[in-house]
């Protein structure tokens, strides 16, 4: 699988989605799930936080930009991975505002064959245009036939 | 909780070991409004090929956030990457497991390896994080 990416495309905005507040029982619902019990992270009031990972649970309209070939586009591909880096956390009442762009498309060949990931970044900010995470979401395609 | 001072490179953290229940997936995939078939029932799992219910990827990185912030505390993850290697069943032991790699006396932060190992000592997930200490 051969993939020609117009490097022109990378790191262009291709969605921008803001999201409703966040609720304390959307918080700790979360919380719970992974089974922590450290108050922070269940107990509703103002110590409350999201767990570290709660922003993954943030989606963009879009799964990929329009300008991304269509042989990637409208096919079947797997979570291969993500890559978190976290800023202020994430409280309830906090409006998250999520940018997506594409950030890189490289190929890797392995024991099955020739691989292509798509990394796309998510940078999710809040009211106050703080940084709450940035995620790279890594999508893999394997090889046709 | 450990401090910065009392670790080093090459430490292991110790291992968690749980059963990693089903309803615990389902009740995930509830609370990140994910609750699709494959992450909630074996039939409408193996009708999209699966061999039952499956983990979602994001579950097992959020288990590996709270083990790592078990051990260093609340606020101490800063960085976390994660490889979706295999397909993570539940209603099986799991174990976590993570070794520190590096030292930073700059930042007092530690670079870990962290895995998910099924019951066949396989490595589901594995990853690297970045954790503070006091």
């Amino acid at each position: 699988m051969r993939v020609d990416v117009d490097p022109a495309i990378l790191g262009q905005e291709f969605d921008r989605a803001e999201h409703e507040p966040v609720t304390a029982d959307d918080l700790i619902s979360f919380a719970l799930a992974l089974g922590e019990n450290h108050p922070c992270y269940i107990q509703a009031g103002p110590e409350l936080i999201a767990h570290p990972t709660y922003c993954v649970r943030f989606k963009g309209k879009k799964f990929f930009p329009d300008t991304l070939p269509e042989s990637l586009r409208f096919r079947m591909s797997f979570d291969a991975g993500k890559d978190l880096a976290l800023g202020v956390p994430i409280r309830a009442g906090d409006v998250i505002t999520i940018v997506s762009t594409l950030h890189e498309v490289y190929e890797k060949t392995g024991r099955t064959g020739t691989m292509v990931f798509v990394v796309v970044r998510f940078r999710m900010t809040n009211q106050r245009d703080e940084t709450v995470a940035v995620v790279d979401n890594r999508f893999m395609y394997k090889a046709e036939g | 909780m450990p401090r910065f001072e009392d670790v080093a490179e090459g430490d292991e953290i110790q291992t968690e070991t749980r059963v990693h229940a089903k309803d615990h997936v389902r009740a995930y995939a509830r609370a990140s409004d994910i609750f699709f078939p494959r992450f909630t029932d074996d039939e409408g799992a193996r009708r999209e090929g699966l061999p039952g219910m499956i983990t979602p990827g994001n579950m097992s990185m959020g288990l590996i956030g709270t083990f790592l912030e078990r051990w260093a505390g609340p606020g101490a993850l800063r960085r976390l990457g994660t490889t979706f290697r295999g397909l993570l069943l539940p209603d099986r032991t799991i174990h976590i497991c993570g070794v520190i790699t590096q030292r930073d006396d700059t930042t007092r932060t530690v670079e870990v390896d962290v895995w998910i190992e099924n019951e066949d000592g396989e490595r589901a997930v594995i990853g690297t994080a970045t954790v503070a200490l006091a």
